[in-house]
């Protein structure tokens, strides 16, 4: 706290020759703004679902991302005299049948896994932000066509849909990634359009417009930064779903294609041996659990230190 | 009823050393400080204080409905034998309703709107279960009729959205005395209604009071109200009370400086029309930090060092009257204070340079002739299938109006009356039908986005929201050179012309780096009037330029207008119903009344002599901050007709006291008097 000297000290008067009080420093500016953000940050630190959403998201950026280094042996190298093994010193998360380290090809998994939620979410996020402001900001029948495009998308159920593209072009990474984009855009673009809409009539945007300003530039500069917000919150809370809907899909063998590892090719094939070796299916179940209660977590407390909805109180 | 020995017998609640404190991220806000006053009963009490000062804080304290992070330090509430800051949920909710009931601000959003008003008015009584439900609306009913409610016994099964505004605020009135309470507080009830209503629900109130023997507290920032309605005033300051007493000894005979200051700058009770209005320098202080001696030394012109350091004296006068200042008692007792009432104690703004004299040309900055703006009600289709002709509603109705340079026009008009309309379509915002808008001779109407976009760095407009109308994520500095990229202007060094326009509208540079949620009300309209002006325009459509500012800060605002035409010529055309303000303002008046003008002509003509009925109405419906000036009767009753059942005749026929058949037949056409004043009625008063 800097204490502001003029005021209680010097006994001077607190008003300067402008009419405003000189007791608002420089230095008082800056810190409400910052003082601000330090609170946020209380308030996230002091959240016990916030912190451990947030570790339990940085071990699953960090298990995927350095996995080449932290994985004890190759995903695909083969044991095959400790095949089916459950845990030992050797393999601290078992072997499949065929006499894989279950361990690295959960971390090598958490690669597929992290590519899927990172390119998926962000892609859909961006288009259906794009999408919703200009539906929700252009003219009517625009806004009636998409939001007719929207709900024609939302109306497939997303395995059944998966599973025609499937059978159409046959399994791998680029289609199960599509499939997450296209399903996940008329949420985002949903969320956006009615935040645009509510935005379009008020005071600010008028003022915009009153000035002269382009379509593009209020979209861009105003509408967007009060838009996005909610949308990241979202975001956060949609990875969890991408990432079983990619488990889910390789599960059903329609998503990568063995031998890759992936957390739902091990479910898989740990799901083929349960009876004998049920080591795997459980090993192979964790981290999907611990990631999404991580995001979910994470995306809950952003959600209530944000969005000032949920705030307590006057 | 009070059974305490130390109560003055007709005092109702007593309100002790109350102090409240909130929460806030920013740290404990210490929002009330030690308040006492007593609540005398059969009386209305007025708390009256600027945004901030903690008015409302110590009603919903009384009612023990206080938000979640505030928390009652110390003090008690003396109602009867009980103390309601500590009664348990239990005996407060008995009380609520019961006992205690409150006047919301806004009937709007205070009524529920699925419920009609006989279900609503039969669950208030929910505490009676010997009561009959028939007889409950019979009780429901009587109560109706005793607000001015016409056929009760029909409309009480109606629903809120059923009943305009000024209705429901007498149908909330009404849902606050069905249980006939010892006391009524009303907070800020008429804020919401117009100029004409407002007049109609004070008259209402004291009808009501003097009928029922009730007990009245009144919270309202506007000084007129209080003068017309209370017969005890507490005055409010930044969380305590620092001066109370009878209406005549606050209005006529005000002890401390604040009260002082905070009558003279009403912009209603100045007489002399000088174009220059008294403010109050500076801010409320920032409660979180420590304070020590005088709350209000700051911003006092009469403030001494020991005003600084020394908690000022209370001097009680009489049963409820005290002040705190230290220039009535104490080692700096002043004799001579308080002045008499007719020399200013506060300054008025910077020593301004009167208007000059206006360079009278011929051609005018706008001219706007027989505009016509029509809003779509239903759509082609459905029109069709019902068999509608009339698919729209004239908003704005042969409208002509011109500003020239350098000259200032008042649009004044109530809600509805379309004159934010006629506005936003001179600022080709809103589509017009027909008519003409001319800026500098070129004509302007309808005309395309693109073509008119270089004529918008001639024609700028500030909103009425000062905050609402600036982007929340944008810095100040970002807000203020916004227009220069919109514009495309190169060569400019965009923080220079920050710092520029900072200074032009004396507004600080360090909050250059602030958020318009980092603004007062004050400071966020200076950012408004820095953005209006940024590339040198040559009218400003300015809309509401003094809503949501406190008494203190408009004058600052209205100086900074003038000051800024007198130096660069520019044209204003102010929309507003506060008549007050616009008559120390404006050269012109147009009254607009359900989008139509009925009368124009020179500020002083219109004030003095009113021509039209609704001018004549306007201009008395103002409530005076003078104790002695009370009004009698009220000159208009009914509100504004809806745009849709617009009457066919003279549109104000179905409120003019002096209506006649050639009135409800014929809509009167626009005359131009003699003395260049133009007017809608066919029986102009004083001809």
């Amino acid at each position: 706290m800097s204490e502001n000297p003029s005021e209680s000290e010097t006994g001077e008067p607190a008003v300067d020759a402008s009419g405003l009080p000189d007791h608002v420093t420089d230095a008082d500016i800056r810190e409400s703004a910052a003082r601000e953000r330090r609170e946020k940050l209380r308030m996230f630190l002091t959240n016990w679902q916030g912190v451990t959403g947030l570790i339990l998201v940085t071990l699953f950026f960090a298990s995927a991302i350095f996995a080449p280094w932290l994985a004890p042996y190759d995903p695909n190298a083969l044991d095959v005299p400790a095949r089916l093994s459950g845990p030992t010193w050797d393999h601290l998360a078992g072997t499949d049948q065929l006499g894989r380290d279950t361990l690295s090809r959960i971390l090598y998994g958490g690669r597929v896994a992290l590519k899927i939620a990172a390119i998926g979410v962000s892609v859909a996020l961006v288009v259906g932000l794009i999408l919703g402001m200009i539906a929700g900001f252009g003219p009517r029948w625009l806004d009636n066509l998409l939001l007719l495009a929207f709900d024609t998308v939302r109306s497939f159920p997303t395995i059944v849909l998966a599973l025609a593209m499937v059978a159409l072009t046959g399994p791998s990474l680029g289609m199960v990634l599509a499939i997450v984009i296209i399903t996940s855009i008329p949420q985002y673009a949903r969320v956006a359009r009615t935040a645009t809409l509510t935005l379009k009539n008020t005071d600010f945007i008028l003022a915009e417009r009153s000035l002269g300003a382009s379509m593009a530039r209020i979209l861009l500069h105003h509408v967007m930064p009060n838009v996005v917000g909610p949308l990241l919150i979202l975001a956060a809370m949609d990875v969890p779903v991408v990432v079983t809907v990619e488990a889910g899909l390789s599960f059903l063998g329609l998503g990568v294609l063995p031998p890759t590892a992936s957390w739902g090719t091990i479910l898989n094939e740990g799901y083929l041996v349960i009876r004998d070796a049920p080591w795997m299916v459980i090993a192979g179940g964790i981290p999907l659990i611990l990631t999404t209660l991580g995001f979910t977590f994470l995306g809950e407390a952003l959600r209530d230190i944000f969005d000032p909805r949920m705030g307590k109180g006057r | 009823m009070p059974k305490d020995a130390t109560h003055a017998p007709d005092t109702l609640l007593d309100v002790r050393n109350l102090s409240v404190d909130f929460r806030t991220p920013r740290g404990r806000v210490k929002a009330l400080r030690d308040i006492s006053f007593p609540i005398r009963k059969n009386r209305i009490i007025g708390i009256v204080g600027e945004s901030g000062s903690g008015k409302s804080t110590v009603l919903w304290a009384l009612l023990g409905l206080l938000a979640k992070n505030a928390e009652v330090t110390s003090g008690e509430v003396r109602f009867g034998d009980r103390d309601l800051l500590h009664a348990s949920e239990a005996q407060l909710r008995a009380t609520r309703g019961e006992e205690i009931s409150v006047v919301f601000q806004d009937p709007m959003t205070s009524q529920i709107p699925v419920l009609t008003y006989g279900r609503q008015m039969r669950d208030i009584l929910y505490r009676r279960p010997n009561v009959t439900t028939v007889e409950k609306r019979r009780m429901a009913v009587e109560m109706l009729g005793k607000v001015g409610i016409p056929d009760p016994d029909k409309r009480i099964d109606q629903y809120p959205h059923h009943f305009s505004g000024g209705m429901r605020q007498r149908a909330g009135i009404a849902m606050a005395l069905l249980t006939g309470p010892q006391l009524l507080l009303a907070d800020e009830p008429t804020t919401a209604l117009d100029v004409t209503m407002e007049a109609q629900i004070i008259h209402l109130l004291q009808d009501l009071q003097k009928e029922l023997d009730a007990t009245v507290v009144v919270v309202s920032h506007n000084l007129g109200l209080i003068a017309e309605l209370c017969d005890d005033v507490v005055v409010m300051y930044a969380g305590e009370v620092i001066e109370a007493g009878e209406v005549h000894e606050i209005f006529h005979n005000a002890q401390h400086p604040y009260t002082r200051a905070l009558l003279e700058c009403d912009p209603a009770r100045i007489d002399d029309v000088s174009r220059k209005l008294p403010v109050i320098p500076g801010d409320i202080p920032d409660l979180t930090k420590p304070l020590s001696g005088c709350i209000y030394a700051s911003r006092c012109q009469r403030a001494m060092p020991i005003c600084r350091q020394q908690t000022p004296p209370t001097i009680t006068r009489g049963e409820m009257s005290l002040a705190r200042c230290h220039l009535l008692d104490g080692p700096h007792h002043d004799p001579d204070w308080p002045p008499p009432l007719d020399v200013m104690t506060v300054g008025k703004g910077e020593a301004g340079a009167r208007k000059p004299a206006r360079v009278k040309r011929d051609d005018p900055l706008l001219e706007v002739s027989d505009l016509n703006v029509q809003f779509e009600t239903v759509g082609p289709l459905r029109a069709r299938l019902k068999g509608i002709t009339q698919r729209h509603v004239d908003a704005v109705l042969d409208v002509s109006l011109s500003v020239a340079p350098g000259e200032t026009v008042g649009l004044v008009g109530e809600s509805g009356s379309g004159k934010t309309t006629l506005g936003r379509t001179v600022l080709n915002l809103v589509p017009a039908r027909s008519g003409s808008v001319k800026f500098e001779g070129r004509e302007i109407r309808n005309m395309p986005e693109g073509r008119f976009k270089p004529l918008r760095r001639d024609m700028a407009m500030m909103f009425q929201d000062p905050v609402g109308s600036l982007s929340p994520r944008k810095s100040v500095r970002a807000l203020i050179t916004e227009p220069f990229q919109i514009h495309g202007i190169s060569g400019v060094n965009l923080d220079d012309e920050a710092e520029r326009l900072a200074d032009m509208v004396r507004l600080p540079k360090p909050f250059l780096s602030r958020y318009p949620h980092e603004l007062s009300g004050g400071q966020a309209r200076r950012v408004g009037v820095a953005r209006a002006l940024a590339l040198n325009p040559k009218l400003i459509i300015a809309d509401e330029p003094t809503a949501g500012l406190d008494v203190s800060v408009q004058g600052e605002i209205l100086n900074l207008m003038t000051d800024l035409q007198a130096e660069h010529g520019l044209g204003y055309l102010v929309i507003t119903h506060n008549l007050p303000v616009v008559r120390h303002i404006a050269d012109r008046l147009a009254i607009m009344y359900l989008g139509r003008i009925v009368e124009e002509g020179r500020t002083a003509e219109v004030f003095n002599r009113p021509v039209h009925p609704y001018t004549q109405a306007l201009v008395e419906g103002v409530p005076q901050p003078d104790p002695d000036r009370r009004r009698v009767h009220v000159s208009i009753s009914g509100e504004v007709p809806s745009l849709l059942n617009r009457p066919k005749g003279c549109d104000f026929a179905t409120r003019c006291p002096y209506a006649q058949d050639r009135c409800r037949a014929e809509k009167p056409p626009h005359v131009t008097m003699a003395d260049g004043r133009r007017h809608a009625c066919h029986f102009p008063l004083g001809q």
